[in-house]
Formats: structure tokens, sequence, C-alpha cells
């Protein structure tokens, strides 16, 4: 087997063992950390973890269903204001508001999602930029509800008591596992998603409306309710911010963490299962360092001119995203098969008849 | 309300139409770059503003105010057409989001190249037209700010300068010509390469007069062109993003609802004025997806 790529067929027992071994080295990777990094490393990737989950909601529209929202860090501050309200003023226990965050989330995405109905491409950038630059002052005018400028403090989740971690100490690790654990729900919901009939649909719309409508997809239905589930993810990954800074203030959801949130999904690599992960640990980091850079020359911006230029380079080097980029390399060593169909024929004539290099099951960018 | 008051009127209309006018500008250079090439520039704002600074370090340095414009405007041109040139048009090809990506880290690095060069205090720019307490002009009885009249001026100006240019010299039928049709615009001998870095600097150019204009007003800072660009953008796009005309009207619009929320509805609070206009414009759009002058593309199934 010396000549590249290698050809697997998917969903045969290679395919499936290089999917455990690849999912393996991941959680043995993310395991070792969260046993043996201390509190500000653990921080660091728990604040992966919930850009991730945010980014893997904008993912499933922007990326597939083809709906452009410069709106979501709304959708995160509802959240994260939900969490905090409920917390601060009825006393909730904050493990509890993460359900209503993400129900009034939902609600308000596919509120949202109407004018959408309506609405193409930068016209309706236009009209979710409306809601990303109305948040933080609609949180000014309701203080009564929202704490106004000053926002609501001293938020904490202190870990209960079933789990192994104890007081106050431990509230790092805490919230890095229960990221962690709900970061892999979101993605097992998006990529089950994808698979369904609704997926399927949201697809079609993205890649021609008329012709989705003529095959009987609601388009209504399709792009409401991607916006309400969408919107759902972001008010879940802004309730766990909440909870993780411990404060929430009208200041953390302007616009600028909206294009965070786009910026992170195509560094990663639109439209892809593993992206928003990808990209939202790229992100961080790079952001982070950029900072350190800066600040450890000691002049203003410096680290912000560096950013502004990476962002540029990655974009000329892999303008598919990271996980594009690996895309293309891993095909020239490996190539996944498509599944064969069975069809009515006899099973060893529809072997034959899928010929090997007709179909790399990768889309193409 | 009580009796309707007729200055106050005039006077906020002036204030309101002043303030368009800048949205106008900016909004024009979205236009212009989104007729020739379909983008919307996210750093246009930035672009302009490194232009402002410069001309306040030339005036610094004693040069002439509108040697000082003019080569403000100069480096706006060139600041476009050159990202068009380096940035923009090598990822244009690969992917379209890319270009997007690209254009918030030019927003990026020139709104902190700002802070590497000039530091991150606010600065004071000196106002191009004459602006003591007593430079007013009365009209129908109102005062009226001669600062205002000459914005408004600058920005009638420019909008007919610019029309001569597209109606009535070859490279700005080249440019309505690539705008209809790039490839067939290629195939009569247009090098639409070059129309789109034109059409990129032009808009850089309009950007710099615009943020030199609006500088005094507001304190030159990195965070200057932050809200007009967001309402220039709503212009452009209210207006129909590939029409000039919808531009400066919906710029002007704006400016006139903005200042008449913050006079006449005083009741809805400055922290509502940005909702309310959002939600006027969102209703316009909802009536209208395509804006208010847009053409309406007929796309073939």
């Amino acid at each position: 087997m010396a000549t590249f790529p290698i050809s697997i067929q998917r969903g045969s027992s290679q395919h499936r063992a290089f999917q455990i071994i690849g999912f393996a080295l991941v959680g043995a990777l993310l395991l070792r950390a969260g046993l043996t990094w201390n509190n500000a490393g653990l921080g660091k990737l728990t604040d992966v973890f919930i850009i991730a989950i945010a980014v893997t909601g904008l993912n499933l529209l922007v990326g597939f269903t083809g709906q452009i929202s410069i709106g979501h860090s709304a959708f995160f501050g509802i959240g994260a204001y939900t969490t905090a309200i409920l917390v601060k003023t009825y006393g909730w226990t904050p493990g509890w508001t993460l359900i209503p965050a993400v129900v009034v989330c939902f609600i308000v995405g596919v509120i949202v999602g109407v004018p959408a109905l309506r609405l193409k491409g930068l016209y309706l950038a236009l009209v979710t930029l409306a809601l990303g630059v109305a948040f933080p002052n609609l949180l000014n005018r309701y203080d009564g509800l929202t704490g106004g400028p000053l926002g609501i403090k001293s938020l904490r989740y202190l870990p209960p008591d079933w789990t192994p971690f104890e007081g106050r100490k431990d509230t790092a690790k805490w919230m890095f596992w229960l990221s962690l654990a709900l970061l892999i729900v979101v993605a097992i919901v998006a990529s089950n998603l994808l698979r369904s009939r609704m997926g399927r649909a949201m697809v079609a719309v993205r890649d021609n409306e008329t012709a989705a409508a003529v095959m009987g997809v609601n388009r209504a239905l399709v792009k409401t309710v991607v916006f309400g589930i969408s919107a759902a993810m972001a008010g879940l990954a802004g309730s766990l911010f909440a909870l993780k800074l411990t404060l929430v203030d009208p200041m953390l959801f302007t616009l600028v963490l909206s294009i965070e949130f786009l910026v992170a999904m195509v560094i990663g690599g639109i439209a892809s299962t593993w992206g928003p992960f990808v990209g939202a640990f790229v992100f961080v980091y790079l952001r982070d360092n950029a900072k350190s850079f800066g600040e450890a020359r000691n002049i203003d911006g410096i680290g912000g001119v560096a950013f502004g230029a990476l962002l540029i380079v990655l974009m000329f080097a892999a303008s598919g995203g990271l996980v594009g980029l690996a895309r293309q390399m891993k095909a020239k060593v490996v190539r996944v098969l498509p599944k064969v169909p069975i069809l009515s024929a006899p099973a060893s004539d529809t072997v034959e008849s899928a010929e090997p290099g007709t179909g790399s099951s990768e889309p193409q960018p | 309300m009580l009796a309707f008051a007729t200055d106050l009127f005039i006077q906020r209309s002036f204030d309101g139409l002043a303030k368009g006018s800048i949205y106008a500008l900016l909004a024009l250079a979205l236009v212009v770059v989104f007729r020739g090439s379909g983008q919307l520039n996210f750093a246009q704002g930035e672009m302009a503003l490194v232009c402002a600074y410069f001309a306040q370090t030339l005036t610094l340095t004693g040069f002439p105010v509108a040697l000082a414009i003019g080569s403000a405007a100069v480096l706006g041109f060139a600041m476009g057409a050159g990202a068009e040139r380096f940035l923009i048009r090598p990822v244009e090809k690969k992917s379209p989001i890319a270009v997007v990506v690209v254009a918030v880290g030019l927003f990026l690095g020139l709104n902190n190249l700002i802070a590497v060069i000039w530091g991150v205090d606010a600065r004071r720019m000196p106002s191009v037209f004459p602006n003591k307490a007593e430079d007013f002009v009365r009209i129908g009885g109102a005062a009226v700010r001669i600062e205002r009249l000459g914005i408004i001026a600058v920005m009638l100006l420019l909008v007919a300068m610019l029309w001569v240019l597209f109606n009535r010299t070859r490279i700005g039928l080249a440019m309505r010509a690539v705008a209809n049709n790039q490839p067939s615009s290629q195939l009569v001998g247009i090098r639409v390469g070059w129309v789109l870095a034109i059409g990129w600097g032009l808009a850089g150019a309009i950007g710099a007069v615009g943020a030199r204009m609006l500088a005094p007003q507001a304190s030159l800072s990195g965070a200057m062109m932050f809200g007009p660009f967001i309402f220039a953008a709503a212009a452009a796009t209210v207006g129909g993003l590939d029409s000039p005309v919808g531009a400066v009207v919906a710029g002007l619009a704006l400016g006139l609802i903005d200042a008449y929320i913050v006079g006449y509805f005083t009741w809805i609070g400055g922290d509502l004025v940005l909702p309310v206009t959002f939600g006027i414009i969102l209703l316009v759009l909802v009536l209208k997806p395509s804006g208010l002058f847009g053409s309406t593309r007929v796309e073939r199934v």
C-alpha cells in the first residue's frame, strides 16, 4: 500500500478505526489538559469551548443555510443576561438558568428570522447588524432590569455537591468540564441536525432557494427555525460566559463580539463540522498572544496590528479555513470514498459499479 | 408639544443635514466600491480615519488647510487602490467570505496602527470653516452655524464632481460598464483591474474628505468612525447598495431622523435613538428588500 493516496471506504472498519483514533487522540489531549493544567490555562480553554459553542450555532446559520448574521453578539448577550438576572434577582441556581437562556434566545432568534424571509445577503446582514448595534443601548436604557452600564456582578457558579470538585478553588475546573460537556452536546446536536431532513433542507436553501422551494422545502420554516437554533446555541454560550466571567455588562456584547465569532468561524473553515472548534481555538490563542506580544513591547496598538496582519496572512494562505487546508493535505494521503448506496441490484454489482476515484466524499471548496 | 417653533425646526434640520452629509459621503464611498466589486469594505471608516490623522499632522506642521485636505485625499486614494490590488483581489477569486475577513483584518490593523503612530489620546482638529461662537447666519429666524453649511456644501460639491465623473468622462463610463457587466466590459477592452482599483481609490478619497469634515466636531480618536461607519453602511443599504443617489438621500435622511428624534421625541431618551433609527431602517427594508433606490436583480434559475 505504498501508493498515495490510499483509498478507504466510508463506513468500513478501516474508516471507523481512523475516526476512533482521531477522537481518542483529541479526547486524550483534552483529558490531559483538564487534569494537569493550572486554572489560567483551563480558563483559556474554557473560553475556547464557549466561543466554539457560539460559532457552531453561527456556522449552522451562515455556513449551512447561507443566512448572514452580524447580530450574534446580541443573542450571546441575551443568554448571558438571562442567566445573570435569574441568578441575581430571582436567586436561581446557576445551572438551571441555562435552560431559560436557551429558550429565550430560541424565541428571539425565530422572531429575528422573520425579516430574513424577505431579505438576502448584505441587506439581511444590515438587519442583524441593527440588532447587534442596538443591544448594548437597550441594556443601558432598561437599567432597572439589567443594571445599566454597571451590569450585574458576582455570579459565581460553585461546583455542585455531586461533582468531585470542592468549593471556590475548583470553580475553574468545574467550568472547564461543564463547558466541554455542553460543547460536545452542541456538536452532536449540530451534526445530527445536519444529517436529518432539516439539515438537507438547510443546504438546499443555501445552494438554490428556488430549487429548494420547488422540491417542497418549506423555506419560511427552515430559515426561522435555523435562526432560532443558532440563536439558542449562542445564548447557551453566553450563559456559560456570564458564569465563567462572573459578571456581565453592556460593553461585553458589542458588535465587536459578533465580528469575532465570524472571524473564528472563517479561520476554522466555513460549513465544516470541526471548523468551529479549530477556529475558536486558533482565534483565542492568536488574540491573546497578540495582546501579550503588544504588552511585552509596551506600545499601544502593536498587538492589534499584529493580529490584523495575521488574519490577512491566514486568509491568503488558507482561504477555506484551517479545516479546509487540513482536508487538502489529507486528500494527498487518504481518500475516503462515499458509502455505497444499497440498491435493489445484487450486492456484488453495486460494489463494482462504485468506481474508485469518482467521488472523494470531501466537498471541494 | 406647545407652539411649533419654526426657527428651532430650521436649526435642527441643518444640524441633521450636516450630520447626514457625513453619512452620505461615507455611504457614497461604500456604494462606489460595491458597484465595482460587489464588496462591502469594512475598513472604509478606518482608512478615512488614517487620512484624517494624516491631515491633522500636516496642518500642525504648517500646511495650508486646502493642501492638507488634498494630500489626505491622495493618501486615501492610494490606500483604497492599494488595498484592492494587493489585499482584496488575491483572495477574491478564492472565496467571497475570505474578503470579509481580510477587510476585518485591515480594519483591526489600521485602527491599531493609529494608536501606534499617533497614540491613544483624543486630539483636537481645527475646523475648515469659521467656527467661533459668532460665526452663524440667520435663515428664517434661525441661527445656522457656518460650519454646518460648509459641510453640506462640501458634500454637494463632491456629489456634483462624482456625477460629472460618472456621466461625462471616459473613465466614469468604464466604471459604469464594469458595475453593469464585468465580463462584457472586459470583452470590449476595458481594463477591469484598473477600473476596480480606481473605484476603491475614489472611495478612499471621498472617505478621507468625509472624515476630515467630521473630525472637528467629534474629536479625533480611534473610535471616531465606528458610529458614522455603521450609519453610513445603513444609509448605503437602505438607499440600495448600487445606487449613489440612494446613498446620498438615505444618508441625509438618517441625519435628519437622528436630529429630530433627539430634538422632538425627548421621551425616547438618548439610549434609544440608535435602536429607533434602526427600527425605521428595518421597516424600510422589509417593505423594500433591495433598498429605496436599489435595482432589483432578476435571477435566472
